[in-house]
Formats: C-alpha cells, sequence, structure tokens
C-alpha cells in the first residue's frame, strides 16, 4: 500500500506499468537495488554481507570471474551436496537466479559496511520488560541446569523457522525448549554467575539473551553483520563479542545488553604489515576479570581488563591466521590455534606474554578443545580441520607444555570431546565423503583410536552430558538430528529431529571450563 | 534409517542372500548423496517447497521418477536430477524410501 501512494505520488504512469506488469517482468536482471537484497536476504549470512565470503566461499567479481553463469545458476538451484549449501529451486524465481548470478559476477567484495556503537544502541530489542516477574525457577522438570545441551541448530537455508537455539534435557534426552533466530543459531554460551542466562549469538551477529527458567528471549541485540566470537565474563556482568564485518568487537552489559565499547580490530601481523582484521574466540576466563579475543588476521591476542574504560594489552606475534582457543590451569593459561603456520600458541594470561609455540597438525582448529587428567598428567587435545596426507590429532602436556603425540586418525576434524567420567575422546571426521558421517574415539590412556561410530549425515560437533553418561553429536545437514549414544557401551540410545543441527554446548562447560576437566581438577591444577 | 538398514542386515544374515537387504543399502546411499539434499531423509524443511518421500509407495515413486527421467513429465530440476539414475538406482531409492517411517 505504501509503495504505490509513493509512486503515484512520483508518477501516474509508473505506477499504472506497476500495476499492469507482472513482477518479474518489471525487475531487469540488472536491477542491482533489488539483486543486492535478494543477496543480504538470501545469501549474506553465509556468504558474507560484503560479498567476502564467511563459513561460505567469497562470491564476487573476482572470485567467480571465470565461472560459467550456467553452472553457478544449477549450483544455486540444486545446492552443493555435502556441503550448507540448500536448493533455492521454488525459492527464488529463476530470473532471480538467473539475475543473481549476473550480480555476483559484476559485484566487487564491497568496503566493509560501517556497524557503530549507535547502530548496536539502536538495534537493541526488548521482549521481556520486567524480569522480575519471570518464574524463580524451571517450569519443566529437571534435577540441575547443567544438564541442559543446547544446539545450535541452523534450518536448511541458514534462516527461516528451521533456525533455532534447541535445549534439551540430557538425562531424558526430551527437547526442553526452542528459541527461534531468525538466521542460524551459531554460538551458545551460558552464564556463570546465574544458571537461569544462557546467550545465544547467530550468523548475522545478533544476540539473545535467553531465560532458561522459562525458556524464552528476553532481549536481542544485533553487534555487527556476522563472525562467532561471543564471552562471557566470570562474574556474569558482560558480555564480548567479536565480528568479521565489520573488524571490531564489542563489550556489552549482560544483564541489559546495551553496548559499552567497541573496538577496532587492527594491528601489526607476525610479517610486520598493518592489517585490519576479523575477529576469532572471545573468551572469559574463571581467572580474572579479563577478556581475551584473537585477532585473527593481524596474528594478536589481546587482553581486556574489565575496569576503568577496559584497558587493551596485546600480546603481538601469536601466530599466522589465529582463530580458537581454550583454557588451562584454572584459566590462566591460553592455547590458541593459528591456521597458516600450524601450531597452538600457549599464552600466560597472568603474565600476558607468549609460554611456547607448540607443534599442531595442519590448520589447527581446536573447537573449544578438551583437557583430561591422566595418570597424574593433563593432556591437552586439539583437533585440525585440515585435510592433509596426514591428519592427526595434537596430545600436549598441558604442564610440560610439550607435544606428546599427534594420533592418527581417518580425516580432519573440528572438535573434540572429553568428560572427566567417560573413557573416550570423540573427535568429529569431517572430510567430506563418508568420513564425514562418523565420529572417532581416542582413548585416554592408549592414546590410540579404538573406535569409529557411523552416526550418519555430516556428523560433527561432539558433546558430553554434564555427567558424562551419555555422548551427544550433531548429525548436522544431512542428518537433520541429533544422536545420542551412551558414552561407555558406545550403544546408540536415543535421536532429537532437527533441521539442520551444529554446535552443540552442554550447560556443564560452565563448571568446566575446558570440557574432560573435573570440576576439582579445575580448581586444583596449577595456576 | 539406521534401524531399517541394521534390520535389513540381519535379514542378509539370517536368510539366503537377499536382494532387498543389499539394495536397501544402496538405495541409502544414493538417497542421501541424489535426493536427501532437497526432500530429506524424513521430511524436508519446514521452509522448503519439496514433497515429503518417506513411507510413499514404491511404485509409485517409481514411475514418477521414470517419468522424468524420460521428460514424459515435465520439470526443470527432477528431469536433470532423475537423468542420472540407472534402473537400479531407482530401484533401490524407491525401496529405501517406501521402507522409511516418516
Amino acid at each position: 500500500m505504501k509503495t504505490i501512494k509513493k509512486l503515484l505520488s512520483t508518477s501516474l504512469i509508473a505506477s499504472l506499468t506497476s500495476v499492469i506488469l507482472p513482477l518479474s517482468a518489471q525487475a531487469t536482471p540488472a536491477d542491482p537495488d533489488k539483486m543486492h537484497q535478494l543477496y543480504e536476504g538470501n545469501c549474506a549470512s553465509c556468504h558474507g554481507s560484503d560479498y567476502g565470503g564467511f563459513l561460505a566461499p567469497a562470491l564476487n567479481s573476482t572470485t567467480l570471474k571465470d565461472r560459467s553463469p550456467t553452472a553457478l545458476r544449477s549450483i544455486i538451484m540444486t545446492g552443493s551436496f555435502d556441503t550448507l549449501m540448500p536448493p533455492f529451486y521454488g525459492r527464488l524465481s529463476d530470473d532471480d537466479i538467473r539475475g543473481l548470478v549476473k550480480h555476483l559476477q559484476s559485484t566487487p567484495k564491497l568496503d566493509n559496511p560501517a556497524w557503530t556503537i549507535d547502530d548496536i544502541k539502536a538495534s537493541l530489542k526488548v521482549y521481556v520488560a520486567d524480569e522480575s516477574k519471570l518464574p524463580p525457577k524451571p517450569v519443566y522438570d529437571i534435577d540441575s541446569i547443567d544438564n541442559i545441551i543446547g544446539v545450535a541448530a541452523r534450518g536448511k537455508y541458514g534462516r527461516g523457522s528451521g533456525s533455532k537455539a534447541v535445549f534439551i534435557n540430557s538425562t531424558t534426552h526430551q527437547k526442553i525448549g526452542e528459541i527461534p533466530t531468525g538466521t542460524a543459531a551459531h554460538i551458545i554460551d551460558y552464564n556463570p554467575a546465574n544458571p537461569r542466562w544462557a546467550y545465544v549469538k547467530n550468523d548475522t551477529a545478533e544476540i539473545f539473551k535467553v531465560d532458561l527458567y522459562s525458556m524464552q528471549a528476553v532481549r536481542s541485540v544485533k553487534t555487527g553483520f556476522n563472525g562467532p566470537g561471543l564471552g562471557v565474563s566470570r562474574d556474569g556482568k558482560y558480555l564480548m563479542a567479536g565480528s568479521y564485518v565489520p573488524h571490531n568487537a564489542v563489550i556489552l552489559n549482560a544483564d541489559t545488553l546495551e553496548p559499552l565499547k567497541t573496538f577496532e580490530l587492527e594491528g601489526i601481523d607476525p610479517d610486520g604489515k598493518m592489517v585490519s582484521s576479523d575477529s576469532g574466540m572471545v573468551i572469559g576466563t574463571p581467572f580474572a576479570d579479563i577478556f581475551a579475543i584473537a585477532l585473527e588476521n593481524a596474528g594478536q591476542v589481546w587482553v581486556v581488563d574489565l575496569k576503568d574504560d577496559f584497558p587493551v594489552t596485546k600480546i603481538t606475534d601469536v601466530g599466522r591466521h589465529l582463530h580458537d582457543a581454550f583454557l588451562t590451569h584454572r584459566g590462566s593459561k591460553l592455547m590458541v590455534a593459528s591456521y597458516d603456520d600450524s601450531i597452538v600458541t600457549a599464552i600466560d594470561l597472568k603474565d600476558r606474554k607468549i609460554i611456547k609455540k607448540l607443534g599442531a597438525g595442519c590448520v589447527p582448529h581446536v573447537g573449544g578443545g578438551s583437557a583430561v587428567k591422566v595418570d597424574g598428567r593433563t593432556l591437552g587435545f586439539g583437533t585440525n580441520f585440515g585435510d592433509c596426507d596426514k591428519t592427526v590429532v595434537s596430545v600436549w602436556d598441558l604442564d610440560k607444555m610439550e607435544v606428546v603425540k599427534q594420533v592418527p586418525v581417518d580425516g580432519g576434524t573440528e572438535s573434540p570431546a572429553a568428560h572427566a567420567n567417560a573413557p573416550y575422546v570423540a573427535v568429529d571426521i569431517i572430510s567430506k565423503d563418508r568420513r564425514a558421517r562418523t565420529i572417532q574415539l581416542i582413548d585416554k590412556k592408549t592414546l590410540e583410536v579404538v573406535k569409529t561410530l557411523d552416526v550418519g549425515g555430516h556428523a560433527y560437533f561432539p558433546e558430553y552430558s554434564a555427567d558424562g553418561k551419555f555422548l551427544y553429536v550433531s548429525a548436522g545437514y544431512s542428518g537433520d538430528e541429533v544422536v545420542v549414544f551412551d558414552s561407555v557401551s558406545l550403544q546408540r540410545i536415543a535421536s532429537i529431529g532437527m533441521e539442520s543441527p551444529a554446535g552443540l554446548f552442554s550447560h556443564g562447560r560452565v563448571k568446566y571450563m575446558t570440557r574432560g576437566l573435573s570440576p576439582d581438577e579445575m580448581e586444583g591444577a596449577k595456576p | 534409517m539406521r534401524r531399517i538398514a541394521f534390520s535389513g542386515l540381519m535379514l542378509c544374515i539370517i536368510a539366503a542372500p537377499s536382494v532387498n537387504a543389499a539394495s536397501l543399502y544402496a538405495g541409502q546411499s544414493r538417497a542421501a548423496a541424489v535426493c536427501a539434499q532437497c526432500h530429506g531423509i524424513r521430511t524436508p524443511s519446514a521452509d522448503a517447497p519439496f514433497p515429503p518421500l518417506a513411507g510413499r509407495d514404491a511404485a509409485y515413486l517409481q514411475s514418477a521418477l521414470k517419468q522424468y527421467r524420460d521428460k514424459t513429465r515435465k520439470s526443470e530440476i527432477m528431469n536433470a536430477i532423475a537423468g542420472s539414475l540407472s534402473d537400479e538406482d531407482i530401484v533401490n531409492v524407491t525401496l529405501y524410501y517406501s521402507r522409511l517411517k516418516p
């Protein structure tokens, strides 16, 4: 109605044409505004709102230069097998698909769009104004909130009704709640100081504050265009979120989600070049009132003190293309994965300096990492997602900070799971063929692969329940279910259906700090 | 899905060599590779315009796939996809989907 009025006021002829002509005839394939909107509405959450790539490849005039438009059109129509790319046949008209191909092949990667602290402030949405009226305890039966496992369900199209955070009671394997997230849920973090709050970040960098007791979102805020980085401070008072687009990070009030300070992510990389940088992992630690954030391209880790004006200590030359990390020694040491030089760098968060660079496999992606205590040693496990000749899981002695073993596994891996009460460290094989259906189990004592589980789908992100009795695995984008195994017998005992489940996040993580450590060990380990 | 495949295997071991058991496996892997991207295994996406296949009559699915392959039934996308299936693939895939509980 609004559109028609506006057209009438500009030109009667234009309005008449717009009514008479069918929609497809109006839009010439080259209409860049319409195509840009189609791109933002269907593609950008995975391919990047700057056309520069995110979870999925960059789509712009440079990357698609020599590609056949027919082949691109058919990939958009049918999707791409064994990837997250869904079929858009029937969702987009053929004219739109052809128009998009032309648009992508003629559009350069855009400059980083701005998203300032004012934009963040203005994006705040309040769904429950009076939180004092929320129920004082869970409205469903559960022995302990730690038994909750949150699933980041992407939804087939990375957006829409299938995109949500699904919360499961890991003792009964029943769904207890679902929070719609608009676009694919990616990260779920829990408040260490108050068990009722969870924070869910989606692939368009919106953060939802979720009340686990009543299973509803109470607030949300948009911190950027994309990027998975999210951390919660040990006192539960602050969140920090980092983006790929734009290159910044923000500290938020964890209670109100109001932004307090933004940080431009740039610095001198290990090769001496000044670069603007994506945000890698953001982590709060039980060790101190700080956040640590990895600057992926700048190869730096920044330590932000949660006081005054949030001062920053910069640790440089950590590695080339940093990504994720895990904590050890009561959270005083941080193990940071560096993709391009295949190392994991140990950082002392107390002295704020590099302890040592440890060898890893190819393209280390520690995926939250794991640490287990075996025969008096604390061993860290790191996955490696490169699909090179020698695919391994790295095992380090975290006290001596040295490599213990590179355990051969069937393919590239993305995330290790461990639990003090479970005998195996589970890793997900992600190599793009039949192996993607499997999870391999490494015996904690012998450090050998002792069993391969055929889960089905694209199985990834293993996670133990808080009591260690059950191993949860996402059967991913071609499985559409979360599968539950007994962690000792490895019998398959339950399946929970949902669209394209990805990351699994046990509430128990709050207690363990790093998966595999018991709360006692976490407390007792030497700082 | 797993349970069906598994009971298929048991049949294979207990009974005489069974065509069904072998084709269920082949059907499962073909379905995962060719059909599931759009139709899902048990159900397609809630947002997707593709019909569910689990539990549908095998004979109907077979005739539909053959028509798509021979282009006597027109669909730009299905004509192309069914074109890649052999007679044996069609039998296996339709058997697999017809045995699945939706």
